[in-house]
Formats: structure tokens, C-alpha cells, sequence
């Protein structure tokens, strides 16, 4: 880290906060059940952007906060944010190369897994949804990332985030 | 040359290797969630760092508040008489049943005391607003805007208008957590209101249906059935409403009739709900308090009936109080 000055540190943060602002923000009932996976997405871009400044013990300290806003167990959205935060992490070379759908796909599979051990840790706690509707955050939220990737490079770029 | 190196060089810097990282972390999460569903120890802290986050549940709901405000400017003269309207019909349809109850609380007061049973209190209550729903649509929880501040205890029974709610699960300093009668973890003992048969009514995780568990297929129990709380659990007060029976199922391969009811109260609709404050004592001791408050009685009436007899004939009372105490 020697050399890097923090710069602008503020921006991710407050995106993040707006992540947490929007999984928590009242939604139709249809909707509900595809209700993108904000906190994951936004940290997934920052994680690919800037793994120096974001890393594995902000995703930890994250999902204690999603843990705390959701009512769920103390541990369990920081679990699986740290897991996703893992994957994108040991993928990061590559996915930086990828074209923009690929990326997507590759998330996909990365949220689709995320998901899996969310209901896992739901089923041990008896809280347990209906089958195969738990993909359906995943898919939403890699359709979702081409838009959210372009928003904060945008503001990644303009405010010269490091 | 010296920018690349900024970027570049931190990208291969790392300290311990990710699998590491993930190990430490999940070890830590693990033994997060173990501590939180089997200890008490993390309560405070959980409940510290509601205080913190619970603005987000307020910031999500600013929309929603705008809207309405703005609804309410703009509607019109001419509904807003037409509401006043409709409110003063049913102001007068209440009070009409309210003239009725009064007697009936009299009367009812009177038949506790031919029964010798304990009086009933009528509990008291605390308007709660709902600040957030929970985000996940397979869990029925509410966030509301009243916690440990304004004396909110976990169990806490919450109403609406209509009928019973849930219960407070998890409190914060100025807000808590209500589970819903529908979530499919939540079950509340029930009986029906017509023959007074009791029953276990249970979430089904559709915020529009209970089910009525372990119901004998010959039992008394038929359509439009208003479910009240029994009041058995010692959670929920009796005699609330909670749900009526939509339809009952006869087959004759199932062990038990399959029972459905509606919730009266409405669990995604109501804003503004009411949290009960009723006797916090076990039940032994309100059993013990109940029979000491007895005996206090029967000793006043006795002293009064010694006191009236007393000028008449002092002997025979003076004879007859031990008698009785031997009673």
C-alpha cells in the first residue's frame, strides 16, 4: 500500500450505504422476490476497481451491518458478502479482461452460489423459501451489472476514487 | 512510470493469502451465528448498532411519507367531506356498540364474581407506527417505531384494529422487530369463538392464510368460524380476534381435518398498530394474587356482616367468628 493515498474514500462508502439504503427500501410484493442484491453488486465493483482499498474485512464489516438491518443471524450476510467478496477476488485477474456479459455470467454463477449458501443458513435456522426462487436476486442482479458497473466507473473516474 | 507502479504494485502486495483470509472470516462468522442463536451475550451490542443503522429503515420510507403528504394537499375538498363523512357513520355505528358493551361489562363483571373467577383487566396500550418491512420476502417481520425506550419487552403482543398482529421479537432502544402471525415460524393458540374449541393456529408464510394444525376431522368447526386468542400460551392475551375460518377440508385419507382462516388483522396493510401492555406475572403469580385478593374480600364482607350484627346480638358473632375461621 505503500505510495497509494487514500483519495476520495468517502464516495465508496457512501455508495455502499446506498446499497444497504436500497435492499432495505419497501418494494411491491411481486418485485420482492427478485430484489437485486445491491450491497453485493456495488461491493463487487469495488472490489474489482480498487482490491487494495476494499477487501474481504470490508465486505465482513458490511454484511454485520446487513445482518443487524435484516434481523438475521449476526454472521450470516457477513459470511456470504465475504464469500462473494472470495470469488471476485480470486477471479479478479481475469474478470477484469472479460467483456462486459461475460462478467455478468461470471457474477451470475458467483451471486447463484451466494444465494445457495443463503438458503443453506435459512434452512438451518427454519426459515426456509420455496425451492429454486432463490436464483432469481442472482439473475437480476447480473443483469443488473453492466448499468451499475458503468454508474460508478463513471464516478469512479470523475472524482478520481483511490 | 510512477503512476503504474501506484496502480500495479498494490494489486500483488498482499499479506495473507485470500483462502486464509476466507478461513479466518468464516470461522468468525460461524461462531457469530452460534453465539447469537444459542447466547444472550450479543444482544446489547446488536441492539447498539440497530441505534445506528435503523435511520436506513427511516430513510427508505421518506418516499413513501412524501407521498402520502403530497396525496393529502392535493386531494380534494369534496373527498376529503366524503371521508368525514363515511368517519362520522362509523363513529356512530362504534358508539352504539360501545353503549351496549358497558352493560355488558357490567354484566359480565358480575357473572366473574357468581363464577368466583378473577376479574378481568383490561390492558393497556401504546400506538406503534410501522417504520420497514423485512426485505425478505419469505419472512413476515415488521419494524415499528417504538423499542426499549417507551417499554417495549420481547413477546410483546401487537394489534391493529382488526385484530392480533404478532409479537416483538427482537427490541432496539427506539424501535424493534414485530413477528407477524403469518410467518411460517409463528404459531398461536386459538379457539373458536361460537363453541369455544381450541386450536393451534400456524403461519403459513402467505401473509393472506393460517392453517389450523392437528383439528379432528369430526370437530365442531365450519366456515366464517372468528378464531380468538385463548390466551393458553401465556404470550398472547385471550380473547383477541385473529383470524376466520375460510374453508374446511373433510378428506377422508388425512389424519385431520385441513382448516384454513384469513387473518382479521391486516398484516400488509395496517401503518399504525397497538402494543399491549398486559400483566406481566406468571401464572402462579396471578394465581396467588387472585386468591389473596379473594380472601381480602370475603374478610371484608365478613367484617361488614359481624359489623351490621354486632349491636344486635354481640355473643353469637363473637361465637360464630371462630366457627367459621375453623371452616
Amino acid at each position: 500500500m505503500a505510495g497509494v493515498l487514500p483519495r476520495n474514500g468517502w464516495v465508496i462508502w457512501l455508495s455502499l450505504a446506498l446499497g444497504l439504503l436500497l435492499s432495505v427500501s419497501p418494494l411491491p410484493e411481486f418485485m420482492q422476490i427478485g430484489r437485486p442484491l445491491w450491497v453485493a453488486l456495488i461491493l463487487t465493483y469495488w472490489v474489482l476497481a480498487l482490491p487494495h482499498r476494499v477487501g474481504m474485512t470490508t465486505a465482513w464489516i458490511l454484511g454485520l451491518a446487513q445482518d443487524v438491518l435484516f434481523g438475521t443471524l449476526l454472521g450470516q450476510n457477513a459470511l456470504i458478502l465475504t464469500l462473494i467478496t472470495f470469488l471476485v477476488l480470486s477471479l479478479h485477474q481475469r474478470l477484469r479482461m472479460f467483456p462486459m456479459w461475460q462478467q455478468s455470467m461470471v457474477l451470475m454463477v458467483v451471486f447463484g452460489l451466494a444465494q445457495l449458501v443463503q438458503l443453506w443458513l435459512n434452512a438451518l435456522t427454519g426459515s426456509r423459501p420455496p425451492t429454486l426462487a432463490f436464483v432469481l436476486p442472482a439473475l437480476v442482479s447480473a443483469l443488473l451489472w453492466p448499468w451499475i458497473c458503468a454508474i460508478l466507473r463513471g464516478l469512479h473516474l470523475r472524482l478520481n476514487v483511490n | 512510470m510512477a503512476h503504474e507502479e501506484q496502480v500495479i504494485k498494490p494489486l500483488f502486495a498482499k499479506g495473507p493469502s485470500l483462502g486464509i483470509r476466507l478461513l479466518v472470516f468464516a470461522v468468525l462468522s460461524a461462531v457469530l451465528m452460534v453465539v447469537d442463536a444459542r447466547f444472550e451475550t450479543l444482544k446489547p451490542m446488536r441492539s447498539q448498532m440497530g441505534l445506528v443503522l435503523t435511520p436506513f429503515y427511516w430513510l427508505a420510507d421518506v418516499p413513501v411519507r412524501v407521498w402520502d403528504g403530497a396525496t393529502q394537499q392535493i386531494s380534494s375538498r369534496s373527498e376529503l367531506m366524503a371521508e368525514n363523512e363515511k368517519l362520522k357513520a362509523e363513529a356512530l355505528l362504534l358508539q352504539r356498540r360501545l353503549q351496549k358493551l358497558a352493560a355488558l361489562t357490567e354484566q359480565n363483571v358480575r357473572l366473574r364474581e357468581l363464577l368466583n373467577s378473577a376479574a378481568l383487566v383490561d390492558e393497556e396500550v401504546l400506538v406503534g407506527e410501522l417504520i420497514g418491512v423485512d426485505p425478505n420476502p419469505y419472512t413476515h417481520r415488521i419494524l415499528i417505531d417504538k423499542g426499549e425506550k417507551d417499554g417495549v419487552f420481547l413477546g410483546q403482543p401487537v394489534l391493529d384494529a382488526r385484530g392480533l398482529m404478532g409479537q416483538v421479537v427482537e427490541i432496539m432502544p427506539y424501535t424493534s422487530r414485530v413477528l407477524l402471525l403469518t410467518d411460517n415460524t409463528h404459531s398461536i393458540p386459538v379457539q373458536v369463538n361460537r363453541n369455544g374449541l381450541r386450536a393451534i393456529a400456524v403461519g403459513t408464510g402467505n401473509p393472506e392464510r393460517l392453517e389450523l394444525r392437528h383439528v379432528a376431522d369430526t370437530a365442531d368447526i365450519k366456515e366464517g368460524d372468528l378464531l380468538v386468542s385463548s390466551g393458553m400460551g401465556q404470550r398472547f392475551p385471550a380473547g383477541y380476534p385473529v383470524a376466520t375460518v375460510k374453508e374446511v377440508i373433510h378428506d377422508s385419507g388425512q389424519p385431520f381435518a385441513i382448516v384454513r382462516a384469513v387473518p382479521t388483522a391486516a398484516l400488509n396493510r395496517s401503518r399504525y398498530l397497538l402494543l399491549v401492555f398486559s400483566d406481566r406475572r406468571t401464572p402462579e403469580q396471578r394465581a396467588n394474587d387472585s386468591a389473596e385478593a379473594q380472601e381480602a374480600a370475603d374478610r371484608e364482607a365478613e367484617q361488614a356482616r359481624n359489623g351490621e350484627q354486632v349491636p344486635a346480638q354481640s355473643d353469637a358473632s363473637a361465637e360464630d367468628a371462630p366457627a367459621q375461621e375453623a371452616n
